[in-house]
């Protein structure tokens, strides 16, 4: 590991230490796991508009990340760029070691990508695209049929294994997405707003698998705009603002002094002193 | 003032039934300048329409008045009148989002009484490219019909009641199947929509042949007098009765097209109240039963290869069957490919080497593979790590391909020589077809690499998302002449072996077109498959514009 040498920071310094941790205590200290993904200076540009500006990130393995950041960060665009959906302008990305462009093979065989704003194949239905999903991946017949099963019966899609996805609701899409993601049982998950337009119940559920799948040792990095859900899932947190990271750590890294992760965030990203108390809607809840 | 002053500040309490029917033209066009500010290829459309419109319109006017004293003016007049009637009634089933502020369910929330809203739905629908159009024909119909003054005096009452007619006829029946057009299965009927047109082309073309080769107009004067009692067109026969002295047909005839106006408005006001105050129908959807598990693909699955060929395969079948736009495209292909070849063939002018039309449209289906699968590529794009990968997804697609276009070829190409009784060309027809088809298989595969493009999913007639247009039309148009250049070898032995009058060893061109066409589409995988791997993210990006 190269770059522990020069570490650029205490968060970086604690992510290798808690790595170090969660590596002995999973494989004996037998070896050092590299970050389940590490980028350097990665832009992306749209035009005009520079969506991701030099960002440098390390993810340790084996934890519950959020990246996290109000609309427009770039978080879906970094979270593209490192699961190799989109091609960056400059920068490096590893995936668990692994070049994303130079080393494709190993990279894909081991993330399992839930994208927000791209289709499914929704004229399959959700038992269909599980069996397609799984057998793309090149896993044998019957272990996909198995492990689908397994999952549309975790994930409380059993009785709408049949329909089709076009006629699932945004929660069932979430979870049939989930499911094809996990089918493959790769090392790192990537989640883009997983929890999005998904009713508690259906968030719960999503929750709980993802909680025992951490358990193992795997990696989650799941995007958000909800603090709570935030700081309530994850021990490791990445804080994205206008296309830059404004601040990464351990979640009590990141919270620092202030009472909620939410007001730190706000205070990240430059939106604490935003006045809703002066007069210019003075007439709302006035005299009707 | 903004449309969501107006309830607000004065008349929040009592419904604002006054001046109604302003703020609706007003917002109808500010809709239509704000859609137009929007993009330059909206702005570039509308006005294209328009043009194309008022030139098609002034036509039409211009031939219907060369038309008057004619003897069969009143027939023609009348039956295009009454087509265009029909042509409301079916459009807004096939253009279910063309207009916003028609969409009663967006209205929901305001507090507006059913008679004023209706007046002002009306009017409102008269503000539009449609409706422009229909005024030019009906004030051409009556130009070209009346005569003396009962005449204009009847020309003067038929205008307006025709316009109003056409626009409660196709309100009336958008709100009876807004429920359906909302659904999921009334959105997929209207994309089907766009092969019933394109067939039915295909047939109108037919048609007119046929009524050219039976005397003309007067072969339609039967039709256009049962036409003059119905009510999309009894208004304008009123005006031809009045020229003709008849005022006593002329008058029933326009209470006809009355009482069916106030027929439509009074079904048109019940159904907008029944859709405003029940509760919407997306939910009784999802209460549906479950589907049972689709036997339609289950026996074939198990003849499939495992591994990446089976499933893709299998998965391309699916669409087929299931995704609307894959389903119309593929119809499309298979019924033109079939109609073009034997309807020439039963007028005797057709040759059975016109057969290879068929494989020609069905191996278009091969472009743009990646764009028929919209953003949900990303699932192949996360699988595909290799160039042998890419090959192998190619593959499969061009095989599910085949599982259906080599039947079908060889059926069209048999019943077409059967038809035209020359079955000594038959083997030169297939093997050309084969050649064609490898043709199209390879050039399809390398432009689905290299020219990919969005294909929106809803709509019949959007078949590449905006700006992607020219680069569908220039992939397909060079694929084509690409794919001919291909298949030119072959070709040219079976131009060579009917020149030189060797009919009889024509049936070395199919081992010759099978052998070829399986080399060139190998060859042509070879070459995308890359392609596709190294470009798989700009990939995904093209296809995701829908």
């Amino acid at each position: 590991m190269p770059d522990r040498a020069d570490a650029r920071d205490v968060t970086d310094a604690v992510a290798a230490h808690d790595t170090h941790t969660e590596t002995d205590a999973t494989a004996g200290g037998a070896r050092t796991a590299p970050p389940a993904v590490r980028v350097q200076g990665l832009w992306k540009r749209f035009g005009e508009q520079v969506a991701v500006s030099g960002i440098d990130l390390e993810l340790p393995a084996g934890k519950f990340i959020g990246l996290v950041g109000p609309n427009g960060a770039g978080k879906t665009t970094t979270l593209s760029m490192v699961t190799g959906l989109l091609r960056p302008d400059m920068g490096k990305i590893e995936v668990a070691g692994h070049d994303v462009w130079t080393d494709p093979v190993a990279v894909k065989s081991r993330i399992g990508v839930l994208p927000e704003g791209l289709r499914l194949f929704e004229r399959l239905s959700g038992r269909e695209l599980l069996a397609y999903n799984g057998r793309l991946r090149g896993l044998p017949g019957d272990e996909v049929d198995k492990r689908a099963a397994q999952l549309l019966d975790v994930l409380d899609l059993a009785g709408s294994q049949h329909k089709l996805v076009v006629d699932y609701s945004t929660g069932m899409r979430k979870k049939i997405g989930l499911a094809a993601a996990l089918l493959h049982n790769p090392e790192v998950l990537f989640l883009d707003e997983p929890f999005e337009g998904v009713d508690p119940v259906s968030a719960q559920t999503i929750r709980g698998v993802l909680e025992r799948y951490t358990r193992s040792g795997a990696t989650v990095v799941f995007s958000s705009h909800v603090m709570e859900l935030v700081e309530s899932l994850c021990d490791w947190v990445a804080v994205m603002a206008a296309g830059r990271i404004k601040a990464q750590g351990t979640l009590a890294e990141v919270r620092g002094d202030a009472p909620s992760l939410q007001n730190a965030f706000l205070e990240l990203v430059g939106a604490g002193g935003r006045d809703t108390t002066g007069d210019s809607l003075d007439w709302l809840g006035g005299a009707r | 003032m903004s449309v969501l002053d107006a309830p607000v500040t004065a008349a929040a309490p009592a419904a604002p039934t006054t001046g109604l029917t302003p703020i609706f033209v007003r917002l109808k066009l500010t809709l239509l300048r704000n859609g137009l500010r929007q993009s330059t290829g909206r702005r570039t459309a509308f006005i294209v329409s328009l043009v194309l419109t008022l030139l098609l319109a002034a036509g039409q006017v211009l031939g219907l008045v060369l038309l008057r004293g004619n003897a069969q003016a009143g027939t023609v007049v009348v039956l295009l009148t009454a087509v265009v009637a029909l042509g409301w009634a079916v459009l807004p089933l096939f253009f279910p989002s063309g207009d916003d502020t028609l969409d009663p369910t967006r209205l929901v929330m305001l507090p507006l009484r059913p008679e004023p809203l209706v007046r002002a739905l009306l009017v409102s629908s008269m503000v539009g490219i449609g409706p422009l159009f229909t005024l030019c024909l009906v004030v051409g119909s009556v130009l070209a019909l009346a005569h003396g003054f009962a005449g204009i005096v009847f020309a003067v009452l038929a205008v307006p009641l025709t316009m109003l007619l056409c626009v409660a006829l196709s309100r009336a029946v958008a709100t009876a199947n807004v429920r359906l057009l909302n659904s999921r299965k009334g959105r997929d009927l209207a994309v089907l929509s766009g092969l019933v047109i394109a067939v039915g082309i295909q047939f109108v073309n037919f048609g007119a042949q046929r009524l050219g080769e039976a005397g003309g107009l007067s072969s339609l004067e039967p039709a256009g007098n049962v036409a003059r009692w119905l009510p999309g067109a009894s208004a304008i026969a009123s005006v031809d009765a009045a020229s003709d002295g008849s005022y006593g047909v002329a008058v029933a005839q326009l209470l006809i097209t009355g009482a069916a106006l106030a027929a439509l408005v009074w079904l048109w006001q019940r159904g907008l109240v029944k859709l405003m105050t029940t509760p919407d129908g997306s939910t009784l959807a999802a209460a549906a039963p479950d589907r049972k598990e689709s036997g339609r693909t289950g026996g074939l699955s198990g003849l499939l290869p495992e591994g990446r060929t089976g499933t893709v395969v299998q998965r391309s079948l699916r669409y087929v069957a299931r995704d609307p736009k894959t389903k119309a495209a593929w119809v499309t292909s298979l019924a033109l490919g079939a109609i073009v070849p034997l309807i020439n063939a039963v007028q005797g002018t057709g040759s059975v080497y016109l057969a290879c039309f068929a494989a020609g449209m069905l191996g278009m289906l091969m472009y743009n593979q990646f764009g028929q699968d919209t953003s949900a590529f990303w699932m192949v794009a996360l699988t595909i790590s290799s160039t042998r990968d890419a090959y192998v997804e190619l593959r499969a697609r061009a095989c599910a391909l085949l599982l259906i276009t080599l039947p079908y070829t060889l059926l069209v190409c048999a019943v077409t020589a059967a038809v035209l009784g020359r079955w000594q060309s038959l083997p030169g027809a297939l093997g050309l077809s084969f050649a064609l088809l490898g043709a199209m298989m390879a050039t399809g595969a390398v432009a689905s690499a290299l020219f990919p493009y969005s294909i929106p999913q809803d709509g019949a007639f959007k078949n590449a998302a905006p700006g992607q247009g020219g680069l569908a039309w220039i992939s397909i148009l060079l694929g084509m002449l690409a794919a001919l250049l291909l298949a030119a070898p072959v070709i040219v032995l079976t131009v060579w072996l009917h020149l030189t009058d060797r009919q009889e060893a024509l049936w070395v061109v199919i081992p010759v077109g099978v052998a070829y066409g399986t080399f060139i589409g190998w060859a042509g995988l070879r070459i995308a498959a890359p392609r596709t791997a190294n470009r798989l993210p700009e990939i995904l990006t093209a296809v995701s514009k829908g």
